[in-house]
């Protein structure tokens, strides 16, 4: 049974640069929400985006890992005042 | 919630019995879901029916198609694993739902979501 940490490992792994913050929120490992943060993801839809998560965790998704809440995105551009 | 917004449609009519398993043999699943696909401007691969959603994923999309009153196809994947299986080999998508607008993978409730808050969805339904 993956955990979170699992989780943010596989996907710092495979996306170069990528900072992930997985939480378990059913508490019963296999339902996990994730914010993937990579500068990999410029210029990408976002199914492009959570299709390269995806590709990180296999096929480990729909299975182990019964439910990925994701939502991707770049890293903001420091706000100017 | 109206009935009358989505069209169930019975994916398994006239299948035959037998399982193919070569890639090269006939495969009426596959074959199905890409009509289904062309057939339909909005179309929505979920678990359950728009009117009793089997999975909380399931019932948010439905709910924002919902709210901008889109008339919508549904397809329920649970009756058959078959089904599932042949739609993300199609979608290279792993996860149910899927909302496919004019034939093109939309995304998964995530997307969707993500759409339907900042306006996007409204104008890709357009």
């Amino acid at each position: 049974m993956p955990s979170p940490e699992d989780i943010k490992q596989r996907i710092e792994t495979a996306i170069a640069g990528a900072h992930a913050d997985v939480e378990d929120y059913s508490g019963g490992g296999d339902h996990f929400r994730a914010t993937v943060t990579a500068a990999a993801f410029e210029g990408l839809t976002r199914i492009q985006q959570h299709r390269l998560v995806y590709e990180a965790l296999g096929s480990d998704v729909g299975a182990a890992i019964h439910a990925l809440a994701l939502k991707t995105q770049t890293p903001s551009p420091i706000q100017t005042p | 919630m109206s009935s009358s917004q989505f069209e169930p449609i019975p994916m398994l009519k006239n299948e035959p019995s037998a399982t193919p398993t070569q890639s090269a043999e006939p495969n009426p699943i596959r074959d199905a879901i890409a009509q289904a696909i062309a057939e339909h401007k909005v179309i929505l691969f979920m678990k359950g029916t728009p009117e009793a959603p089997a999975c909380g994923f399931s019932a948010r999309t439905v709910a924002a198609l919902q709210e901008l009153e889109t008339p919508f196809a549904a397809v329920d994947v649970l009756p058959d694993p078959r089904i599932r299986q042949e739609l993300s080999a199609i979608s290279d998508w792993p996860t149910i739902p899927q909302l496919f607008v004019d034939g093109e993978l939309v995304g998964g409730c995530d997307i969707v979501i993500e759409m339907y808050e900042s306006g996007e969805l409204a104008q890709a339904l357009l």
